[in-house]
C-alpha cells in the first residue's frame, strides 16, 4: 500500500473504532429505526408496498437524516483540535488531505450503518408484510418493486453523506464543542429548510416556473427530493418525469460532499496562518 | 552557524489578542538536551508550539536544519492529549502504523509493557506522559519537544519521565524540555533556555550560564538571571517543585490558543495537569 493510503487507512482505523466504541451511535440507530417504524405504523404506506412507504418517509427522512448525519460528523474533526491531538498527529507524516479522507471515510461508513441499516430493515420488513392492496396497485400500474426501495435507500445514503461532510466542516470552523453544536444546528436548519425558503422567494420575486427542476437541485434536499421523485415515486404514475434534472441533483449532492471536504481540508490546512495573519493586523492596529 | 543544528528560531514573535506573549526570541537548537525554564506565562509552552510548527508564528521564521527523516519532529504537548477508549497499547498503535515503528518496543522503552492493555483513561498521570514520551520518540525523530515531561509527577516518576527524554538525546537528536524542576535541569541538561515575560533572558550552555552568573545550580541561575531582567522568580519551582505546569497557551490547535496572561489566572502551580 503506498503512503498516503496506509496514512488514510490508518486515520480511518483509529476513527472507525471509535465511532464503534461510542455506544451513543447504536442508540442513534435504535432511535432512527424506531422513528421510521412509527413513521410507517402511522401512515399506513408500508401495509401496501415500497413506493407508499417511501411516500411516507419521505417528508421525515429530509429532516431525519440530515440531523442523524449532523449528529455523527460535528466533532469530527474537532475532537483531536480541541484535545490537541491534531497538533501531533501533524508532526508524523499525515497530510491534511489525508486525515481529512480518514476521518470523513470512517464516518461516511458510521453513516451507512446507523442510517442504512435501520432504513434496510425497515424495507425487509415491507417486503415481508406488505399486502397487495388492489387500489393502490391499480394506481401505480404495479410497479412497485424492492429496486425502488433499494434507489431510495441510495439517495438517502447519499443525502446523508452530504450531510456528514458539511457537519464535518462545521466541526473544523468550529472552536468548541457548544460552537460545533451551533453552527451543526444552523447548517441543519438552512440546509432543510434554506433552500425551498429561496426558492419560494424566487417564485414569489417573479421567477419562472419553469426553472424548478434545476434550482430546486441546488439545495441537497431539493436534490434528494427531485432524485426520490424522478426515479422512485415518480416512477409508478408519471413516466415523463421532468422533477428535476438527475445529472444536476446528483452533482448537487456530491457537490455538497465534496465543497464540506474541501472546507474542512481548508481550515485544518490554513487555519494557523490564517490565525496568525489576524494577530498580525491586529497587532499593527495596536501599535 | 553551528555545523550540527538541528533547529533555529530566528527573530520570533507571537501575539494572542494583540498581546505579545514571545517577543524577539532567537535560538539554536543542537542535540543534547535542552531545557526552556521561565515563570508562568513566559511563553514556554508558545515557543516549544512555534517550534513543532503547531503554532505559526505573527514574525520571524523556524528553520529545521537537521530535522530529517520521515517523521523529524517528535512533540508531546502540556496536557496529554491521546483519546479515551483506546489502551495504551492501541495508542501508541495507531501512532506506530504512520512510521513504521514497534509499539511494544516504545511501550518497553519507557517501561509501560505491563500498562499496554489498560485504558489511556485509566492510566495515572505519569503513566500518561510516559505514554506520551513513548509517542514523541517514535519514528526516531531528529527533534524531540516535551512540554513539562515531569509536570504534576511524584519524585520517582518524575525523574524517569526526564530519563527516558534524556536517553534520546544522542549525537543527532535535540531533545527541548520545558520544566519547572530544576533540580532534573540540573541532571540532565546540555543547554538552558531561560524566557522572562516572552524574551530570552539568558540562553547557551549549561555549565556557562552558571560559570558567568557565578551560580552553583539551575536555581540560583535561575533566579539571578531572574533577578537581572527584574521578572518574579518566584514562579519557579525550587529544586525538586516539579510542579507549577506552565502557564503558557494551551494544547488544542493554534487557533484555540489563549494567551499566557488568560492562563496564567487560571493555574495553580502544582496543579498543571488539566
Amino acid at each position: 500500500m503506498s503512503g498516503r493510503l496506509s496514512a488514510v487507512a490508518t486515520v480511518f482505523r483509529r476513527e472507525l473504532a471509535t465511532v464503534i466504541r461510542t455506544p451513543g451511535y447504536g442508540v442513534l440507530a435504535v432511535g432512527l429505526f424506531v422513528a421510521l417504524g412509527g413513521l410507517l405504523a402511522a401512515g399506513g404506506g408500508g401495509a401496501t408496498g415500497f413506493v407508499p412507504a417511501v411516500v411516507d418517509l419521505l417528508l421525515p427522512t429530509e429532516a431525519l437524516v440530515p440531523l442523524v448525519a449532523v449528529v455523527l460528523g460535528y466533532r469530527a474533526l474537532l475532537t483531536d483540535a480541541a484535545s490537541g491531538e491534531l497538533a501531533v498527529i501533524r508532526t508524523y507524516p499525515v497530510r491534511v488531505g489525508e486525515y481529512v479522507a480518514g476521518v470523513l471515510l470512517a464516518r461516511t461508513v458510521a453513516l451507512v450503518a446507523v442510517v442504512g441499516v435501520p432504513y434496510a430493515v425497515i424495507g425487509g420488513v415491507v417486503w415481508l408484510t406488505a399486502a397487495p392492496d388492489t387500489g393502490i396497485f391499480a394506481t401505480h400500474s404495479g410497479v412497485d418493486s424492492p429496486l425502488l426501495y433499494l434507489r431510495f435507500l441510495a439517495f438517502v445514503l447519499l443525502l446523508g453523506a452530504a450531510y456528514v461532510s458539511l457537519a464535518a466542516a462545521v466541526s473544523a470552523l468550529a472552536a468548541s464543542r457548544r460552537s460545533a453544536i451551533a453552527l451543526g444546528v444552523l447548517a441543519l436548519v438552512g440546509g432543510v429548510l434554506g433552500g425551498d425558503l429561496v426558492l419560494l422567494r424566487s417564485l414569489a420575486a417573479g421567477a419562472s416556473p419553469t426553472t424548478v427542476p434545476a434550482s430546486i437541485a441546488l439545495a441537497p434536499n431539493g436534490a434528494f427530493r427531485g432524485l426520490v421523485f424522478e426515479h422512485v415515486i415518480g416512477v409508478a404514475f408519471a413516466p415523463e418525469g421532468g422533477f428535476v434534472a438527475t445529472g444536476l441533483a446528483v452533482g448537487s449532492l456530491v457537490g455538497w460532499t465534496l465543497l464540506g471536504v474541501a472546507v474542512a481540508g481548508a481550515t485544518l490546512a490554513f487555519g494557523r496562518r490564517v490565525d496568525a495573519a489576524i494577530e498580525r493586523v491586529r497587532r499593527g492596529i495596536g501599535d | 552557524m553551528p555545523d550540527d543544528l538541528v533547529a533555529s528560531l530566528s527573530e520570533v514573535a507571537r501575539t494572542y489578542g494583540g498581546v505579545r506573549v514571545l517577543d524577539d526570541v532567537s535560538i539554536d537548537f543542537e542535540p543534547g538536551v535542552t531545557a526552556v525554564v521561565g515563570p508562568n506565562g513566559s511563553g514556554k509552552s508558545t515557543l516549544q508550539r512555534i517550534l513543532v510548527g503547531a503554532t505559526e508564528p505573527t514574525a520571524g521564521e523556524v528553520r529545521y536544519p537537521g530535522a530529517t527523516g520521515p517523521k523529524p519532529i517528535g512533540y508531546l504537548p502540556q496536557r496529554v492529549p491521546f483519546r479515551d477508549g483506546f489502551t495504551a497499547r492501541e495508542t501508541l498503535a495507531f501512532y506506530a502504523r504512520l512510521v513504521d515503528d514497534d509499539p511494544d518496543a516504545a511501550l518497553e522503552r519507557v517501561g509501560l509493557v505491563d500498562a499496554g492493555g489498560r485504558r489511556v483513561e485509566a492510566l495515572s498521570g505519569g503513566m500518561r506522559r510516559l505514554l506520551g514520551i513513548a509517542q514523541a520518540v517514535l519514528g526516531d525523530p531528529s527533534l524531540v519537544v516535551l512540554d513539562e515531561p515531569a509536570s504534576g509527577l511524584d519524585p520517582g516518576m518524575r525523574e524517569r519521565a526526564f530519563r527516558a527524554a534524556a536517553r534520546r538525546a544522542d549525537g543527532d537528536t535535540a531533545v527541548v524540555v520545558s520544566s519547572h524542576a530544576l533540580d532534573l535541569v540540573d541532571a540532565h541538561a546540555d543547554r538552558v533556555v531561560i524566557l522572562g515575560q516572552g524574551r530570552v533572558a539568558a540562553a547557551g550552555p549549561l555549565d556557562r550560564l552558571l560559570e558567568e552568573h557565578d551560580a552553583a545550580d539551575a536555581s540560583e541561575l535561575y533566579r539571578a538571571v531572574m533577578e537581572s531582567t527584574g521578572a518574579r522568580a518566584s514562579d519557579e519551582g525550587d529544586a525538586g517543585d516539579g510542579g507549577g505546569g506552565d502557564g503558557d497557551a494551551t494544547e488544542g490547535d493554534g487557533e484555540r490558543e489563549e494567551s499566557d496572561d488568560a492562563e496564567r489566572d487560571v493555574h495553580v502551580t502544582g496543579v498543571s495537569d488539566r
